[in-house]
């Protein structure tokens, strides 16, 4: 049989190789891999058609066929071992041994092996020669089988009744249903005269060739058959340690005994015995080694088949030669192809390969786009499935197939009106075949582009945002957006709300974040641009804010997933916010509702949230409101984990907090770096709100002991400057910003200008802004009347009276602006003074507490909060003491009440202090059982509060 | 310079004192090298120390000499005190100078020396020799113009309760010692040999009004401040203190109420049993089953209140003469216009 004839031959079959046919065969590795790429038809079938149970139970007559070969050797390590993988082999095929009954084969293995381990057991001597680990094997071995048979009883004690019969019968199933295990025959053989054998050598079986080998001997040399079996029986002992180690390996197993067969045949002389017994010998082991190598490439074959490679093989030719290709041959070949998906060692790549066959040969023999359709659909779901892994991304060439393989399909649906898809069409109501009929088939192709559209992001994720390679993929960007609009269409004419919703929101996302320079260069540069630059770009498509708005009002009005409006209403916050369009944002965020309830929702909608509020407040900062923009960056600045909340990148935190599990999760979060907001801007333009809100309100409240802070970043910021034990020119934004504080805090807005605006400031933050020139002045504005503000709390109380003409000449602000802070100052009682119409003057009226008045207030308040304190202790010990405590409680309340800086409040302190003191002599003589501690604390507080009130007393003479 | 208080004054002084040491008497040449020690060595809040040397004289202690503790740095951690001590004063035995130990002196800032460090060395001095006290020198108020140098000892009540290191409240309610009673001042008097004292009267006649104008100064805020300052730190502390003070006798007496209740309930128990004829329980050792709080110590709440007492001192004292001062001004202001 020549290698030409195999490939030719698809009639050829293993089963039809007969003994003779064999020896050529033995060179037949290159032939059986032949064999392998384009196998034949008649064996294929008859694979496919292989049923689980077949495999199953050759698994299991494998595993007992190893398990008796170590019975034979005595080697109960191996028997063990073995025996415990049948048992799992078993429990695996449970399913299949309760619809067919235990296995006749198994349940003989078990009464055999029962009978073998009881016989070993009781054999003293022999357990005596065994080894240590042997021995231990032994007795495990046993008790578990004990326990295992327990199982198996009724059955066990019906093969040992009548075992021939079961032995036959399991023979002739085993025939007719598999052939394929030559081995059986000669099992069942065994077994049968299982007993007498092994009492006479149970070594001498050590495998079952050589037991063939060794019968074949016996029927040819009858006479001298005795003298072997004893000489075999004295060699067993040797035999059986030698062949532990070959063990396995057939062949040369054979090869030992043929020597000791070929000498025994020498001593006994009988040279045409032995020529014959040599060439029996030689035929059973060429047949063995080939079946042996068959068995292998089947075995090789079975891990690559597991799945339909069969249909692998057949790669060049789909279908056999001369089938009618119909549509349902091809659906059908499409399932046994699909059958494949997903199982363990599948080729994924051969199977797109194998579905791109099939739409080759669909389309080449005109089977309508019904078939093609459903082909598309599959080939671009197991593209995607061609990552095991969620994690790992999509290859160059693969997207771009996938791509593909979108855009034709919906070339197809747009060319073919007729075409109905649907998640929901039965698998069995698919109309493929009948044209006159619309074509239904089943697949979303909503499904799969909304997962295109995770692929891309997941590419974006991991590919290196400063790379070439980076800006090669975001070209892809474009390609992406054309689908999804191109699906757009198509679901507006014909999907169902919830697809259109679901296909806006995807439309959304690929919208909402880039800013539309088309539009504000249009609403900015009227008179820059000429006319017709302006009609070309009219025409070239509508106003992204024009898009959004069509989009996010379909799905408020038809959406019922509270997901995906959710989403829609951030991500049109989010744009309304990029073209500041502040007011439009600040509304739709306010009348949402989100902030009450973002916290429930999941972490990729609460990134987008974060992202929102991010620009919301960028964008409140662009339109001059400090104090918005402040509050809505406030939360996420303050936590000081910005990055990690915009799902821009992880934190470095301790491995403990984070496992690795976790981390795969959080990255898969993670914003593309083309959606990024700029960190540095963000925490710039925190800082800098911080600092035109928190300055002014410093100076304002300088003595105030319960003074808050407004932001409590911007003050680490201010303590990290000042720590600094030479401070130079500053370098980053952080230290601009610092030094920039650190003027404004003296009144001295030029110097907090040129920190503010510079051009180191200019390229690493204001440039960012499309409008940076307006940004710019209306910073410039801001640090000049929050610098006049300080200035004026700072140093109020050196003037008399300022000209205001002086002052809007210091900070460069027109009179009238100058007029309306200082007024509005004066109302909101910041600044203690009136305005002198006349003169445009502004007259301070200095009843400012001096600073050492406002210690002395302060003061007070500790000693109140003291006394108080001791109070308590003093509850403790007495119980609610009546007496002064009581009395001068009220008092005290309305001290309380009245506290809060007003002017003259020193007084307050003296009525304070006299409440405090005067009663003390008149107050009740303390029990004896006092604490006596706790009245030297009273007295001594009194004591202070009467110095205190001299000092007082002094000081206000002194500053009179 | 010369400030000596009136010997009769302090005398009547000395007579409420009960302990060892009724009078100082300082050797001018004393104080003169502690205000220089200051000046060459201590700026701002930074305090200098050092040892006093002299003799007792009946009921008198007489200081004729001191010198100085070098300054504490970093390096020479390794610095060997009591070593540098017995050196100095061996070598101060060869020219034939007073060498008896008699106590310590230091700087103070705004007059916040009343400290855990100055106890604990003032208590081992006067647990060694009885009759050590503390020179307290403030040179801010020097500056202003007076002299300000105060003896300080431990009172003998103080020096139980730090034998015995019971700070407890208990402890210190037992021993009556309150912030008033845990130093006592001794009088002072400045002494020169009459050779300097005549000296002096004739640099006082010819010196003029203008080198004392320092007393006169009437600016006053920045002192006061200061002062308040440092007050209100302290207060701050007493305050915490009070407060955990407070919370650890609430949770004694809510203890006590446990342990009241639980031997109740066990006297119950016993009724019963005893009524029923059954042994009854065996006592239980409470104290283990109810561990007491760890009660706060007492004596930092002492020192700080003893310290915010110096400082209403101060302050009073300070205000006291500012208040002339201004009266002075005044009628001034009003003679001349």
């Amino acid at each position: 049989m020549s290698r030409f004839f195999a490939t030719g031959s698809d009639s050829e079959s293993e089963e039809s190789s007969s003994a003779e046919e064999i020896t050529p065969k033995a060179t037949g590795a290159a032939f059986n891999k032949q064999n392998l790429l384009l196998s034949d038809d008649e064996e294929d079938t008859k694979r496919v058609v292989r049923s689980a149970k077949d495999k199953r139970f050759e698994e299991l007559t494998n595993l007992i066929k190893t398990i008796r070969n170590a019975m034979k050797i005595r080697d109960m390590a191996k028997c063990l071992e073995e025996f415990e993988q049948l048992c799992r082999a078993f429990l695996k095929s449970k399913a299949i041994v309760d619809k067919e009954g235990v296995p006749q084969f198994y349940i003989r293995l078990l009464a055999d092996l029962e009978d073998y381990l009881n016989q070993l057991w009781e054999d003293k001597e022999g357990k005596k020669k065994m080894n240590k680990n042997n021995a231990k094997a032994l007795s495990t071995l046993r008790q578990k089988i004990r326990k295992y048979n327990r199982d198996f009883e009724t059955d066990i004690a019906n093969y040992k009744e009548n075992p021939e019969q079961s032995a036959e019968e399991e023979e002739e199933k085993e025939e007719a249903e598999s052939g394929s295990s030559m081995d059986s025959e000669d099992d069942a053989e065994e077994s049968a005269t299982a007993k007498s054998f092994m009492k006479k050598k149970p070594a001498a079986e050590a495998a079952p060739e050589a037991s063939k080998f060794l019968k074949g001997a016996d029927d040819e040399s009858d006479s001298g058959s005795d003298d072997d079996d004893e000489i075999w029986g004295s060699d067993s002992t040797d035999s059986g340690s030698e062949s532990e180690d070959n063990e396995g390996n057939a062949g040369s197993l054979a090869v030992a005994f043929l020597k000791k067969a070929a000498m025994d045949g020498d001593r006994m002389g009988d040279r045409k015995k032995e020529d014959r017994k040599k060439r029996s010998k030689k035929k059973e082991r060429a047949e063995e080694e080939a079946e042996e190598e068959a068995l292998e490439m089947e075995g090789g074959e079975w891990e690559k088949v597991k799945g339909g490679v069969p249909l692998v093989k057949e790669k060049p030719k789909m279908f056999a030669k001369g089938t009618e290709i119909n549509t349902t041959v091809v659906v059908k070949k499409l399932n046994e192809i699909l059958q494949a998906r997903g199982k363990k060692g599948t080729d994924r790549a051969a199977q797109i390969e194998l579905l791109h066959a099939l739409a080759a040969i669909s389309e080449e023999h005109n089977l309508g786009q019904g078939i093609s359709v459903k082909i598309k659909f599959n080939i671009i779901a197991s593209l995607y499935d061609y990552n095991p892994n969620l994690a790992t991304f999509m290859k160059p060439d693969m997207w771009k197939k996938c791509l593909d393989c979108i855009n034709e399909l919906l070339d197809i649906l747009f060319g073919n009106n007729n075409i109905f898809i649907g998640e929901n069409i039965a698998e069995d109501s698919e109309n493929l075949a009948v044209s006159e009929q619309p074509f239904r088939v089943r697949g979303c192709i909503l499904t799969l582009v909304e997962r295109m559209d995770e692929e891309f992001t997941k590419i974006m994720q991991n590919t290196d945002p400063h790379s070439q390679e980076y800006v090669d993929n975001l070209k892809d960007e474009g390609c992406v957006c054309n689908i999804i609009d191109r699906l757009l269409q198509y679901l507006e004419s014909k999907g169902s709300t919830e697809e259109v919703c679901r296909v806006y929101l995807r439309r959304i996302m690929h919208t909402y974040y880039k800013f539309d320079y088309k539009t504000h260069r249009r609403s900015m540069g009227i008179q820059g641009e000429s006319k017709s630059e302006q009609d070309q770009e009219e025409s070239e498509g509508e106003d992204s804010a024009v898009i959004m708005d069509r989009l996010c009002k379909f799905i408020y009005a038809k959406d019922r997933t509270d997901r995906i409006r959710t989403c829609a209403i951030l991500c049109h916050i989010y744009h309304h916010a990029l073209h500041s369009r502040w007011y439009q944002a600040r509304d739709l965020m306010l009348m949402s509702h989100l902030q009450d309830n973002i916290q429930h929702a999941d972490p990729p909608v609460q990134i987008l949230y974060n992202r929102t509020m991010v620009q919301l407040g960028i964008c409140a900062f662009r339109q001059g409101m400090i104090k918005d923009a402040h509050n809505a960056l406030l939360d996420i600045q303050s936590s000081g984990r910005a990055k990690e909340l915009l799902g821009q990148g992880l934190l470095m935190r301790n491995m403990q907090e984070r496992n690795a599990e976790q981390e795969k999760i959080e990255k898969r979060r993670q914003v593309p770096f083309h959606m990024h907001i700029n960190l540095e801007l963000l925490e710039c333009v925190y800082l800098v709100s911080a600092m035109l809100l928190e300055i002014p309100y410093m100076a304002a409240h300088e003595f105030d002991a319960r003074r808050r802070m407004i932001s409590k970043q911007f003050h680490h910021q201010l303590r990290v400057g000042e720590r600094q034990p030479l401070l130079g020119p500053p370098e980053s934004m952080r230290e601009h910003v610092v030094a920039a504080s650190k003027a404004m805090k003296m009144g001295d807005w030029r110097t907090c200008h040129s920190f503010i605006i510079n051009e180191k400031m200019n390229s690493k933050v204001w440039d960012l802004f499309p409008e940076a020139q307006r940004v710019r002045e209306m910073l410039v504005r801001k640090i000049q009347e929050e610098s006049l503000r300080t200035y004026l709390f700072t140093y109020s109380s050196v003037y008399d009276s300022i000209s205001m003409e002086t002052l809007s000449e210091m900070f460069q602000l027109e009179l009238p602006t100058v007029h309306s802070i200082i007024s509005k100052m004066i109302i909101n009682e910041e600044l203690m003074a009136s305005l002198d119409q006349p003169t445009q003057t502004v007259v301070m009226h200095r009843t400012e507490p001096t600073s050492l008045q406002n210690m002395a207030l302060q003061l007070a308040e500790k000693l109140g909060g003291l006394v108080e304190n001791n109070e308590r202790v003093f509850d403790l010990k007495q119980g609610v003491y009546g007496g002064y405590f009581n009395r001068d409680s009220d008092q005290r309340g309305g001290y309380q009440q009245r506290q809060g800086y007003q002017r003259g409040a020193y007084q307050q302190i003296i009525s304070f202090v006299h409440s405090f003191t005067h009663p003390l002599p008149h107050s009740p003589p303390p029990p004896p059982s006092t604490d006596f501690l706790l009245f030297s604390f009273l007295f001594w507080v009194a004591f202070i509060s009467v110095q205190l009130q001299i000092s007082i007393l002094c000081t206000s003479f002194s500053s009179s | 310079m010369a400030l000596s208080r009136e010997p009769a004054a302090a005398a009547a002084a000395a007579n409420s004192l009960d302990s060892a040491v009724k009078q100082i008497q300082i050797e001018g040449l004393v104080v003169l090298k502690i205000i220089k020690h200051y000046q060459e060595e201590g700026q701002g809040s930074e305090v200098v120390q050092g040892v006093l040397l002299g003799l007792v004289v009946d009921d008198r202690l007489e200081i004729t000499n001191c010198f100085p503790f070098p300054q504490h740095t970093e390096d020479d951690a390794d610095f060997d005190e009591v070593h540098y001590q017995m050196e100095m004063m061996r070598s101060l035995r060869h020219v034939n100078i007073d060498h008896l130990h008699v106590g310590w002196y230091q700087s103070t800032f705004y007059g916040s020396f009343v400290s855990r460090a100055l106890l604990d060395s003032q208590f081992s001095y006067q647990h060694a020799i009885e009759e050590s006290v503390v020179l307290v020198y403030d040179p801010i108020k020097t500056a202003q113009g007076s002299l300000s140098l105060k003896a300080y000892r431990l009172t003998p009540k103080l020096m139980e309760i730090c034998k015995e290191k019971d700070f407890s409240s208990e402890g210190l309610k037992k021993a009556n010692v309150g912030f008033e009673s845990m130093f006592e001042e001794v009088p002072i008097v400045i002494r020169n040999s009459h050779l300097i004292s005549v000296f002096l009267w004739e640099l006082e006649d010819k010196s003029t009004v203008a080198e004392k104008h320092e007393l006169l100064g009437l600016s006053s805020g920045s002192y006061l401040e200061k002062s308040l300052q440092m007050l209100m730190d302290r207060v701050d502390d007493m305050s915490q203190d009070i407060v955990k003070y407070n919370n650890y006798s609430r949770s004694l007496s809510k203890q006590q109420q446990q342990k009241h209740q639980y031997i109740q309930r066990r006297q119950q128990e016993n009724a019963q049993r005893q009524s029923r004829g059954e042994p009854p329980l065996p006592e239980e050792d409470l104290s283990k089953l109810f561990k007491p709080p760890q009660a706060p110590p007492r004596m930092d709440t002492l020192l700080i209140a003893g310290q915010i007492n110096t400082y209403c001192q101060t302050v009073k004292e300070f205000t006291a003469q500012n208040l002339g001062k201004l009266f002075m001004a005044e009628a001034l202001q009003g003679h001349g216009s």
